[in-house]
């Protein structure tokens, strides 16, 4: 049976039809209005492109097989996304893209043992390192995603995994599979490639192991979207070794919104991307300088007067961190709004850029919890209001309000933008205990004139509340 | 221990130095609290809500007995004269200005701590009733001036004219100005004030007022948080905007307080004189003999159509809550005493507050104390320092840029034409997210996450286009390929459409 319905002039047409249909579903999240009719477009896309494929020249048998497995993987994909809690997004994102790693090692390793067209000269060795790279890019992030669905999902320890000489050990790595990539692309056969192209699968999966396990639990905002960078990656370098530009086009939007990802990530944390990746918090200044100047009392409130200071404050602003998403603190946070909006008094949320374990992971949660998002606000929008506020509640965040990042050069976090809470009226620090945040720096904001602490537990104190 | 609370004996004094709220407080601290039958009427807290706290009421001699004594106002001399051997004082002492007061008391093994000797540091806070009781007056001077005004302090247009918003002119922004500044604000008048100290402006105009300044430079700040005495060229500055300015304004209060001095004289007769009959003068200064010439204590002069209160009983005028204030301010100063929550006194005289506070330690006179450092001046040129820049910055060089092109260069120079073609594609896709991805929403990070995922499993058409092949090992890696890549499809675009279907506004 051969379902050849459109040639492959038509199959390009309906290729740049669904690469546009991509472009605009990036182009509708830039609102959370057009957001949903973005997906709608994207999933338009996705479908054209296949059927144009599978109706092509390029696909002539076992239709059955492919049908069946596309439901299969659809069936337990749908699964997946109903099961998952909202909490849970940065380990199913992290999954998904080791998902997407390990198809471009497939898609990889069928097209180099068994190519479509047969290449010579320079074509053939442009080709060879098009599957060589993108075999070691899928690889790394298959690896790498793995290890950090094992670290957002609590498995393995969040703490960055220090090795000796550990950048060492990634150049020797690098310089390896460069080695292997020259024999790789040198040998005449195909026989004599497999040696070469088993060493690199092994050691760039130790290599992506190691790249995401050295990297501590408050840089995970940091490694997710630059997962998701390199699975776009892998998938524009198979474009390349498959010749398909819509590959290459919708690889190449992915890889760039990751990359663009990261870099907003690492400028909310003030730190080179080459420092977030070379190691976690703490690990490349161990001797802070910790100022052990006395730094006076706290000053701990009661459920009685956290009401009563609530009841007193006309516009309160509320600091999620964390600590909300492990407390799951978010539904009763939205009670309080309701009781608090009856009560005339306006609250807005900060959430800081790197707050929770992922991009954007506060909005999600919040927006899960049903808090209308037009009262949620970015950091940069808020900071220079803070005097007309006049209580910040800050629930389950350290760092993120910590203001030795301005005032101390030489704090760890020192530089990174922070919500400024503490030029607003009052501060009630909602928290377990005087533990450091993930940077491990004392935070002075505790020991403000105008901060107090409610100590316990986020949900128990707000539900108490109520 | 036991504390013990007498109904206090200075004149028109209506306030109270504990409130049944704080008394279970103090119980949880291991004391017994006794006290005065009737103790807490002129400031509306009854002798039943003292006993639910868990006080016991009992008579006065009794209570003269108990091993803590808390008052506000200073003791009268006869009251020295029951304090007994050991016994420890809590009150308002004035230590500086009552010298003979002080030698009385160091006696038989007798403790006191003066309220108004609190140190100014941030940590004090909590335990500074100077600032509580002035935050207190400046409000009431308000209230007491608006009462004696004979127009409203806020403008309004109504059919049967306009009415002009009144002026105030409020003089040093300390505590009681900058609260006598908010209620001002809050009451409708337009507010201005005047302050040594130039670092308060902020704070005045977060309240309302406008700041005032003289063109000549020096700063009133000093080191225990208070202003200090000024130069001859700023004062003459000074009084000369405070005569432009008596032209004009309406109400005119003073808080000018400068500590164990005589206040300074800033509104003086012949500044009255330029004032329109009807307006009202608050001097908060009285007690120290007043910032306003013709001002009388505890009196309302009249000069020329001017009022003149010299109330300084301010903080009275308000019994419920100045009691409440004090008697919280009295329960940190005992928590921070009774570290061991055991019912026994310890004063720890390593401690800066209990140290600055106490003035007789066992009979000897410990007043006054060793200078500290105060936090309030480091704390403002902490602010100077400018805010650490992010060291990310756009390094404006060419040089990457001339790298890339040379690159690019070289690609051209060896590479055929075909991959030229795609790398054309590559190139100017990756602009175009870059210039998409950039407006999208930060609160949408995380859909875009799940979106770019799901499309990235684009890559199932690299794996369909193989899986026609014959050859097996293919047929079943392009087969997972598939497989795995659906998931991420149906899985990805399922996730997103939920998470977007919860943004709500």
């Amino acid at each position: 049976m051969n379902l050849e319905i459109f040639n492959m002039e038509v199959v390009r047409a309906l290729y740049i039809v669904s690469a546009v249909l991509f472009i605009l579903t990036l182009g509708g999240l830039s609102n959370p209005e057009t957001s949903r009719r973005g997906n709608q477009y994207g999933i338009s896309a996705m479908l054209i492109a296949v059927t144009a494929t599978i109706l092509g020249p390029q696909v002539s048998g076992n239709y059955s097989i492919m049908i069946i497995l596309i439901l299969l993987g659809g069936s337990l994909g749908l699964l997946l996304s109903k099961r998952v809690k909202m909490t849970e997004m940065p380990e199913l994102v992290a999954i998904l893209h080791s998902l997407v790693g390990l198809a471009a090692v497939l898609v990889g390793i069928v097209n180099f043992i068994n190519p479509i067209i047969e290449y010579v000269g320079i074509e053939k060795t442009i080709h060879s390192i098009e599957i060589y790279l993108g075999i070691f890019i899928g690889m790394v992030t298959f690896s790498g995603s793995i290890v950090a669905f094992g670290k957002l999902s609590g498995k393995i320890s969040g703490n960055p995994l220090i090795l000796p000489a550990k950048h060492y050990l990634n150049l020797i790595m690098l310089i390896a599979i460069i080695y292997y990539g020259y024999q790789f692309v040198s040998v005449e056969t195909i026989n004599h490639a497999i040696n070469p192209l088993t060493m690199m699968l092994l050691i760039s999966f130790v290599f992506g192991i190691h790249l995401v396990a050295s990297i501590g639990g408050a840089d995970m905002p940091v490694v997710v979207s630059m997962l998701n960078s390199y699975s776009g990656w892998a998938a524009s370098v198979t474009g390349f070794m498959l010749s398909n530009d819509l590959l290459i086009v919708v690889g190449a939007l992915v890889g760039s919104s990751g990359a663009i990802l990261s870099y907003i990530m690492c400028r909310a944390m003030n730190r080179s991307f080459i420092s977030v990746i070379a190691g976690g918090f703490g690990t490349e200044s161990s001797v802070v300088s910790v100022k052990t100047e006395d730094q006076g009392e706290v000053q701990a409130i009661d459920i009685d007067e956290f009401k009563s200071m609530i009841a007193a404050s006309k516009k309160i602003a509320i600091i999620p961190g964390y600590g909300m998403a492990v407390a799951q603190a978010q539904f009763v946070v939205n009670q309080m709004i309701q009781i608090l909006k009856d009560k005339n008094i306006e609250t807005i949320f900060v959430i800081h850029p790197v707050a929770g374990r992922m991009p954007g992971h506060m909005n999600v949660l919040l927006a899960e919890a049903k808090i209308p998002y037009d009262i949620v606000y970015e950091m940069d929008e808020v900071n220079d209001d803070f005097e007309s506020i006049g209580l910040s509640i800050v629930i389950g965040a350290n760092d993120i309000v910590n203001p030795s990042a301005l005032e101390d050069p030489n704090s760890p976090i020192a530089g990174m933008p922070v919500i400024e809470c503490w030029r607003g009226t009052h501060t009630v620090v909602l928290k377990r205990g005087m533990s450091t945040g993930y940077a491990g720096v004392e935070n002075p904001l505790f020991f403000k004139g105008n901060t107090k602490m409610l100590f316990g537990d986020a949900k128990e104190s707000l539900s108490k509340v109520l | 221990m036991d504390i013990g609370i007498l109904k206090e004996s200075a004149r028109q004094e209506r306030r109270v130095a504990i409130t049944p709220n704080v008394i279970s407080k103090i119980r949880k601290l291991g004391y017994n609290v006794l006290v005065e039958q009737g103790l807490g009427l002129n400031a509306n807290f009854f002798d039943s809500e003292y006993v639910e706290a868990g006080a016991v009421i009992s008579d006065t001699s009794n209570i003269w007995s108990c091993d803590v004594i808390l008052k506000i106002n200073k003791p009268h001399e006869d009251e020295v004269d029951k304090l007994s051997k050991n016994q420890t004082l809590i009150s308002f002492f004035s230590p500086s200005t009552h010298p003979d007061l002080l030698k009385k008391c160091a006696k038989d093994n007798i403790n006191v701590l003066s309220m108004d000797s609190v140190p100014r540091i941030s940590r004090a806070q909590k335990m500074d009733a100077l600032s509580s009781m002035a935050n207190i007056a400046g409000s009431r001077a308000v209230i007491e001036a608006a009462y004696t005004f004979g127009r409203f302090f806020g403008g309004q247009i109504t059919a049967a004219g306009k009415i002009p918003p009144a002026k105030v002119l409020i003089i040093g922004a300390g505590v009681a100005g900058l609260s006598a500044i908010g209620t001002a604000s809050s009451l409708g008048a337009i507010v201005r004030a005047f302050d040594t100290r130039p670092e308060v402006k902020e704070q005045v105009e977060s309240l309302g007022g406008q700041f005032l300044t003289v063109s000549l430079d020096e700063d009133g700040s000093s080191t225990d948080g208070y202003a200090k005495v000024m130069s001859k060229e700023f004062i003459d500055a000074e009084m000369s905007l405070f005569k432009e300015q008596c032209k004009d304004v309406d109400i005119i209060i003073t808080t000018a307080l400068i500590p164990g001095k005589e206040a300074p004289k800033l509104i003086t007769k012949e500044m009255i004189d330029l004032m329109k009959p009807g307006s009202v003068i608050v001097d908060l200064a009285s007690q120290q003999g007043g910032n306003c010439e013709l001002c009388n204590r505890d009196e309302i002069t009249e000069y020329n159509g001017v009022k003149i209160i010299g109330y300084t009983d301010l903080p009275s005028r308000l019994p419920s809550q100045s009691s409440e204030l004090y008697a919280n301010n009295l329960y940190h100063i005992l928590d921070e005493l009774t570290p061991d929550n055991d019912g026994v006194i310890n004063i720890n005289m390593e401690d800066d507050v209990i140290r600055g506070m106490t003035v007789i330690k066992n009979g000897e006179i410990t007043y006054p104390p060793p200078k500290i450092k105060v936090s309030a001046t480091p704390k403002t040129q902490e602010k100077k320092i400018e805010k650490l820049k992010p060291v990310i910055e756009k390094k404006g060089s060419f040089l990457p840029g001339f790298i890339a092109i040379f690159l690019l260069f070289l690609v051209g120079v060896f590479a055929p034409e075909s991959f030229m073609n795609h790398f054309t594609v590559f190139v100017l896709s990756c602009f175009i997210g870059y210039m998409v991805i950039w407006n999208v929403t930060a609160s949408l990070h995380t859909p875009l996450m799940s979106v770019t995922n799901a499309v990235s499993s684009i890559i199932i058409i690299g794996a369909l286009t193989q899986i026609s092949s014959v050859n097996t090992l293919s047929l079943i890696l392009s087969g997972f390929a598939v497989f795995i890549a659906s998931i991420n499809i149906f899985g990805g675009f399922a996730v997103t459409k939920r998470i977007l279907g919860m943004f709500k506004k």
